[in-house]
């Protein structure tokens, strides 16, 4: 047998390549997903400025509104829109692998837990659309 | 009798002795139906190059042992089937992530150190005497963690987790799993020894969940789901100390 000592100073150490993730289609659709994160947060620091335009009064924040409507900005909602969908749906598709639901003694299966985040996901997500469109 | 079909095997070499980085060496040999990898290996170490290095076992993929790389995917190479490669070229590389000793043969030494810190055995905070017979448990008990009971320490995990090979802190998927399947079994008391490993940042806050960890396991132990459970243990755990204090033990 090799001794400790012996085998740190041959032992051949590999590192991983810098594409690692575009070895396998599993690790890079997990960078994709990864990814969408960025697209996410650009959407809310834009939010967070219309936000911020609101204490400089109505007209600079209708002016930022209305150039909102601008051909850039709805691809890059629509961009952010896919992300934000792929992003929710493969996380929740993994809501069951996670989370063990019991009812007394009784294990909810996995499908029905999955079905269940997906459905609160639905409803949540109508909800805020319902106070957005009923805001003013 | 020959049948007249061959096959290439492209295996990793590294003699630390005359090499300074690995090199590939190609072998063709009979392919044979019914061979797995490990067969092929054997065959090249018994009739062609005896100088070739690599661990294996039991050849019934219960020892954790012959795990490899097969055309770049962590295998054990006792299940991996030459039929499923041919007439493709099959290779064979020492698993990822980890340094290489010889030819195929990995130094595992992370693993173990990593895999003892865990304490994966069952903790009584006191022992009953032998004559007071064994600690009993019910067939549900004995389901919440026989999933995780049968990790075979293969390594494959380790392979494909990329976390691992970046961050070789990381405890990593079967440590974890291990760790977490004893945490489940209702006869241990020993889950707060585990937790400064478990839960530290080098443990399951570490994973980012690619969840390749599970798909390569030959055991279908799936350690993502366990570091997840894990997760979720944790936070639950330290919810309930900060609102619940009084009913800590």
């Amino acid at each position: 047998m090799m001794s400790e000592q012996e085998t740190e100073h041959k032992a051949y150490v590999r590192r991983v390549p810098i594409t690692w993730w575009l070895h396998n289609r599993r690790y890079f659709l997990f960078m994709v997903r990864e990814s969408t994160s960025v697209f996410i947060a650009l959407f809310i620091l834009g939010y967070l400025y219309q936000l911020f335009l609101i204490s400089r009064g109505a007209e600079v924040h209708d002016s930022f509104q209305e150039s909102l409507r601008s051909v850039p900005f709805v691809v890059g909602y629509v961009i952010v829109l896919l992300f934000a969908l792929y992003h929710s749906v493969t996380w929740l598709g993994l809501v069951s692998k996670i989370q063990i639901v019991r009812i007394g003694r009784l294990t909810v299966p996995p499908v029905l837990v999955g079905l269940g985040a997906y459905l609160s996901w639905v409803v949540a997500s109508a909800v805020v659309a319902w106070m957005f469109l009923n805001l003013k | 009798m020959s049948n007249g079909k061959n096959i290439t095997i492209t295996v990793t070499r590294y003699r630390p002795e005359q090499e300074d980085e690995p090199v590939e060496q190609s072998y063709d040999i009979e392919f044979q139906e019914d061979w797995v990898v490990l067969d092929g290996l054997n065959h090249i170490k018994d009739h062609i190059d005896g100088s070739l290095s690599f661990r294996w076992s039991c050849r019934m993929g219960v020892c954790g042992s012959c795990g490899m790389m097969v055309n770049g995917e962590p295998k054990l190479s006792c299940a991996a089937f030459l039929r499923d490669y041919y007439p493709g070229e099959v290779r064979v590389e020492p698993l990822n992530n980890f340094p290489i000793v010889r030819d195929l043969i990995i130094d595992m030494t992370d693993f173990m150190d990593k895999l003892k810190a865990v304490q994966p055995w069952i903790i009584r905070e006191e022992e009953k005497p032998v004559s007071e017979g064994e600690y009993l448990q019910t067939p549900e008990e004995l389901k919440e963690y026989k999933q995780f009971s049968m990790c075979i320490n293969c390594m494959l995990c380790y392979a494909a987790c990329p976390v691992y090979g970046l961050e070789t802190e990381f405890v990593g998927p079967a440590a974890i799993a291990l760790g977490h399947r004893y945490n489940l079994d209702s006869r241990d008391e020993g889950q707060e020894r585990r937790q400064h490993v478990i839960a530290s940042a080098e443990g399951i806050w570490e994973c980012t969940y690619i969840g390749e960890c599970s798909v390569v396991c030959p055991k279908d132990v799936d350690p993502a789901a366990a570091i997840q459970r894990s997760k979720v243990a944790t936070t639950g755990g330290w919810f309930k100390s900060v609102l619940l204090p009084w009913g800590k033990k």
